[in-house]
């Protein structure tokens, strides 16, 4: 048995990527999300790139294997309510989960890389040496 | 093993939150499992000053 969430006020203001805001009770959640963050100092677009070769994107992430349930576990719900006055969020990103109410499974996967491009120095400019 | 957990009365007032990001969960309520994992990846390499070119990645990095 899980208890019953009350919420009297919910504001929240955005939410992107992959992200899940669920009121009432779910089974299971899943979300994912795969972020490639290029900054280049000019807009610049060669098409589609670099999707597939970055490692973080592909490498397995290990998964904690629950143990068995203890045998003799007893749960008692004195109060069968969680309740809260009132929630607000700004923002919810990225495979992030906000839920009011019971679940079984919830499980989000985040993979995220960020690069910087920027011009070099201009090819006329003289480099100076490290000695010099 | 005996393990008896007793949920008592849980009343919150207001809760303030700016951001809920990468695979991070708030919850309101009871579950059984929870898995949750982000990768962030910001190597040195990933400052390129030089050319514009389309991305490649770093050496030793080949999937």
């Amino acid at each position: 048995m899980k208890r019953t969430s009350v919420v009297q006020a919910l504001h929240a203001e955005t939410l992107i990527i992959s992200s899940v805001l669920q009121i009432g009770d779910s089974e299971r959640i899943s979300a994912r999300t795969r972020a490639l963050a290029v900054q280049r100092q000019y807009e610049l677009f060669f098409g589609p790139e670099g999707e597939q070769i970055f490692p973080i994107f592909t490498k397995p992430i290990p998964r904690w294997t629950s143990p068995p349930p203890v045998a003799a576990r007893q749960t008692l719900h004195e109060s069968p309510v969680i309740s809260v006055q009132s929630v607000r969020v700004l923002a919810i990103s990225s495979s992030a989960i906000v839920h009011i109410g019971s679940t079984s499974t919830a499980e989000a996967e985040a993979r995220i890389k960020h690069i910087r491009q920027l011009a070099g120095p201009a090819p006329s400019a003289p480099t100076r040496g490290r000695d010099s | 093993m005996n393990y008896t957990v007793i949920n008592r009365h849980l009343h919150v007032g207001d809760i303030r939150l700016v951001a809920v990001a990468s695979a991070s969960l708030f919850l309101i309520g009871d579950a059984d499992e929870i898995h949750l994992s982000s990768a962030f990846d910001t190597p040195p390499e990933s400052l390129i000053i030089g050319p514009f070119v389309p991305l490649v990645p770093a050496r030793g990095e080949a999937p």
